[in-house]
C-alpha cells in the first residue's frame, strides 16, 4: 500500500476542438470551473498539486492567484509542439512517490475520485477507465480476471463499452521518456489494472452539453458544487 | 551536486515591500508606491529607479531605516527554510547593504546586494547590483552546479533566466510579467513555495 504524494493536472492544451479561446479546464459547469472541481477533487488526498498551464498560461494564473493559492504552476513553454504525457513529466519532474495524473477538462464527482484514490493505493499502476459517451473517445477493451479488471488495449476504431478516462495513478517517473498520447506510454505496460470511473471528459460542445446534464442528473443529489 | 538557493528580499522574503516602509516614514508613501510599481513593471529600469529612491530616501539616517527593517513582517515558512540550510542560502537584492545588511544577517543567509555608504550624513550610491553577476559567482567562485532561483520583479529576470530552476513567487503581489516569462514554476503563497523548494 502506497499513499499518493501529489496531484499533476495537464492544463497547457489549446483545447482547439471546443474554440472557446480559453484554457479548457475554466469552461464553467454550474457556476464552477472544471478547474476548481478537480483541485476539489484531489486536495483532500495529495500534499501537492501541480497545475501544468501553457496555453493562455496568464489566465490560469490570475485564476489561481485569486481561487486556488495552493497549487505550483508548472510553465510548459512548449505546449503548442508538445502532448499531454509531456505535460505529466513536466508536472512530476520534482514529485516522488506515487502521482495522480488527471487533464484539466475532466469533470466528475469527489466522491468518484475519492473513490479511484482508494483502489489506487493498492497497486503500482492504475488506469481510470469510464462508460463511453464522449465524441472523440479512445476505447478501451478489458478483461476480467479474479474479481479484477485490467486494461489489454487502447484503440481509436475499435468500438467497446468503455473509454480512456484520462485519469490515472502512476510512479512521478512514469512519463519521465515519454512525448505522445498518454495512452500511448500506458500501452507499453499493458495489462494494467483498471477502475471504472463516472465522469466526463470535455472536448467539444457536445461533450460539453452532455457533461452539464449528467453532471446535474448524476451528482447533484451527491454533492454540492 | 552542490544547489544554492538563491532569494529576492523584497516581497519574497518580506512580506511587504521595504522601500515604501521607509518612504512611509517621510510621508511619501503614495509616490515611492508609483516609483515601485513602474519598477517591477519595467517601466523604467531597476538602475533608474534605485538612484532615484536612493537620493529620496537617503536622508533618512541608517539607523532609523534599520529600525523600520526590522518591524517589517518576513514570510516564516521562507525564512524557517532559509534557516534550515543558511549555508547554501542567499540573498540576491537590488536594494543596499546599509540599510538590509542587518536582516539579512539574522537571516543568516549570504548577501548579494546593491552597495551604498554614508558620507557626512548622506547616502552615497557605490554600485547597483546585476543580478545575473551574483548567479556567475555562485557557479564560478563558490562551486554550485546547481542554482534554484525565487523572485518577483523585472530585476530578478538576470538571475531567473541564470539559473538551473526558477521559480516566480506571487506570494505578496503579482509577479511581473517579465518574472513570469524566465520561471518554470509559479507559487502564490509560501507553504507551497517551500514544499516545492524541498523536492528539487
Amino acid at each position: 500500500m502506497q499513499t499518493i504524494k501529489g496531484a499533476v493536472i495537464a492544463a497547457a492544451g489549446l483545447g482547439s476542438r471546443l474554440g472557446c479561446g480559453v484554457p479548457k479546464c475554466l469552461i464553467e459547469v454550474e457556476g464552477v470551473c472544471l478547474l476548481s472541481h478537480l483541485i476539489r477533487c484531489v486536495e483532500r488526498h495529495v500534499e501537492v498539486i501541480h497545475v501544468v498551464v501553457g496555453y493562455r498560461e496568464e489566465l490560469i494564473q490570475e485564476y489561481c492567484s485569486t481561487h486556488h493559492r495552493n497549487v505550483v504552476l508548472v510553465r510548459n513553454a512548449l505546449y503548442r509542439s508538445t502532448m499531454t504525457s509531456s505535460s505529466y513529466a513536466l508536472g512530476a519532474k520534482h514529485l516522488d512517490g506515487k502521482i495522480l495524473y488527471l487533464d484539466g477538462d475532466l469533470l466528475m464527482a469527489e466522491t468518484e475520485c475519492s473513490k479511484f484514490v482508494e483502489a489506487a493505493v493498492n497497486v503500482p499502476v492504475l488506469v481510470g477507465i469510464t462508460g463511453t459517451k464522449s465524441d472523440n473517445p479512445v476505447y478501451v477493451s478489458t478483461v476480467h480476471t479474479g474479481g479484477t479488471t485490467k486494461v489489454t488495449g487502447f484503440s481509436y476504431d475499435h468500438a467497446s463499452s468503455h473509454e480512456w478516462a484520462n485519469v490515472l495513478c502512476a510512479p512521478a517517473d512514469f512519463f519521465s521518456e515519454s512525448s505522445g498520447h498518454v495512452f500511448h506510454t500506458l500501452s507499453a505496460h499493458l495489462p494494467l489494472p483498471a477502475h471504472e470511473i463516472v465522469l466526463y471528459e470535455i472536448d467539444t460542445d457536445n461533450d460539453l452539453k452532455n457533461a452539464s446534464a449528467g453532471f446535474l442528473r448524476q451528482f447533484s443529489d451527491q454533492e454540492t458544487l | 551536486m552542490r544547489t544554492a538557493f538563491c532569494f529576492d528580499l523584497d516581497g519574497t522574503i518580506t512580506a511587504t515591500e521595504l522601500l515604501p516602509c521607509i518612504a512611509s516614514h517621510l510621508g511619501i508613501s503614495s509616490e515611492m508606491a508609483t516609483l515601485t510599481r513602474a519598477t517591477m513593471e519595467g517601466t523604467i529600469s531597476f538602475e533608474e529607479s534605485l538612484r532615484l529612491r536612493c537620493l529620496i530616501l537617503g536622508m533618512v539616517p541608517a539607523e532609523v531605516v534599520h529600525g523600520i527593517v526590522a518591524s517589517v513582517p518576513l514570510n516564516g515558512d521562507i525564512v524557517q527554510f532559509i534557516g534550515a540550510r543558511a549555508s547554501d542560502c542567499f540573498v540576491v537584492t537590488g536594494n543596499l547593504d546599509v540599510w538590509i545588511g542587518p536582516l539579512v544577517n539574522s537571516l543568516r543567509a549570504t548577501l548579494y546586494s546593491s552597495e551604498g555608504t554614508f558620507s557626512e550624513g548622506r547616502l552615497v550610491l557605490n554600485s547597483i547590483l546585476d543580478k545575473a553577476t551574483a548567479i556567475d559567482d555562485l557557479r564560478t567562485r563558490c562551486g554550485y552546479s546547481r542554482i534554484i532561483a525565487v523572485g518577483d520583479g523585472a530585476n530578478d529576470v538576470p538571475m531567473l533566466r541564470n539559473a538551473d530552476v526558477a521559480i516566480a513567487f506571487g506570494g505578496v503581489h503579482k509577479p511581473s510579467n517579465a518574472a513570469l516569462e524566465e520561471s518554470d514554476y509559479v507559487t502564490y503563497c509560501q507553504q507551497a513555495l517551500c514544499k516545492l523548494l524541498k523536492g528539487l
